[in-house]
């Protein structure tokens, strides 16, 4: 993949999240109350509930780009020959170890968030 | 006497005789004048003549004599230790995250296989003139700021994306360079060098946070280099073409 859809992946879906927290921030301020009601008919809108999954989806790509770029700058080979020798030798293995645990957690994650606001 | 004398740690490793690294503790009297820390360094080697270090030019031209300098990489012939020097301590360690040979002597060839990796040469197949191939003024100028880098790799060891990716981050030197043969009017592989550095390591592993600025004996700006590298690889591929053709 090209370098450049990766950085304008991150900084595009950070944007994003910045204008759905306004949205949100802005709708708790212009009322005076905010109760169960009135949150959940907020959430029942198709535009809010549109908004919210493809805000969430953009937060866990967010996530992954910036903890695969901390994965391949410090569980590699070299980084961790800096701190030892036997975890040098294990560096793929556990590198792919840490990108299994945050790819399963971001779907998890996604599809519990999903899950509570379609269903 | 304390006052008097100046308290060098020097980062001594001859993987002949020594296990591990270890710093050395040298103690010389203060110079009377303001001297340079090459100049500190063959003072030392007077006295002890197993030191090792590159030196050659001795007055910031031919980049060998980079290393790391109360904790800030810098040429050791163009800095005075007045400007370096805390409580009468001078710490001299290598450049940092490159394989050590012996002493101050670092093993450069990651740094250079970046560097050949940039294609490093004006690539233009088209006929040469009868003397050679002219610029305006105005492309000229887009050249300084660029051309004036002596590879002391000063800025790249200083990097710490360079640090965990040698092997496939540029590093600002190298991306200067590329740059300065990407602004220049006369070469023509310009979608070729854009393509070389697409991927996600070579230039975007560069965060920005100017390490490589603050460390320039040359007073460059890599960083800015690299910014516009970027610019480049953002604009689509019509574009990059064009300029190509100009």
């Amino acid at each position: 993949m090209k370098g450049s859809i990766i950085w304008n992946a991150q900084r595009y879906s950070s944007i994003l999240i910045l204008i759905y927290l306004i949205y949100i921030l802005s709708f708790i301020v212009s009322n005076d109350e905010i109760n169960f009601f009135s949150w959940s008919n907020f959430f029942l809108s198709f535009k809010v509930r549109f908004l919210t999954s493809i805000v969430f989806i953009m937060i866990v790509m967010h996530a992954f780009i910036g903890l695969w770029t901390v994965g391949t700058d410090y569980l590699t080979h070299r980084t961790l020959g800096f701190l030892n020798k036997s975890l040098s030798r294990r560096a793929n293995l556990l590198r792919n170890t840490y990108f299994f645990i945050f790819v399963s957690l971001g779907l998890v994650y996604l599809i519990s968030i999903l899950y509570i606001i379609w269903l | 006497m304390i006052g008097n004398q100046l308290h060098i740690s020097l980062y001594r490793y001859n993987p002949e005789e020594d296990k591990f690294p270890y710093m050395k503790k040298y103690k010389i009297d203060k110079p009377k004048k303001d001297i340079m820390v090459l100049d500190l360094l063959n003072l030392l080697k007077e006295e002890d003549q197993s030191i090792s270090y590159r030196r050659s030019c001795r007055e910031g031209v031919c980049g060998s004599d980079g290393m790391n300098i109360n904790g800030k990489n810098g040429l050791a012939c163009i800095t005075p230790i007045s400007s370096v020097i805390k409580k009468n301590k001078i710490e001299l360690r290598p450049l940092p995250g490159l394989p050590v040979i012996r002493d101050l002597v670092v093993d450069m060839t990651e740094f250079y296989n970046q560097y050949e990796k940039i294609k490093p040469f004006l690539q233009n197949e088209t006929t040469a003139p009868e003397q050679e191939r002219l610029q305006s003024p105005e492309e000229r100028d887009k050249l300084d700021g660029l051309y004036e880098c002596i590879l002391c790799a000063c800025c790249s060891t200083s990097c710490p994306s360079f640090w965990w990716n040698p092997d496939k981050f540029v590093g600002p030197a190298a991306l200067l360079q590329a740059y300065r043969f990407l602004a220049d009017s006369r070469d023509l592989k310009t979608q070729e060098r854009l393509e070389s550095l697409s991927d996600p390591f070579s230039v975007y592993r560069c965060h920005g946070i100017m390490n490589c600025v603050n460390v320039c004996p040359k007073g460059l700006n890599p960083n800015k280099a690299i910014g516009e590298i970027k610019s480049m690889l953002h604009k689509n591929k019509k574009d990059i073409i064009v300029s190509d053709g100009v």
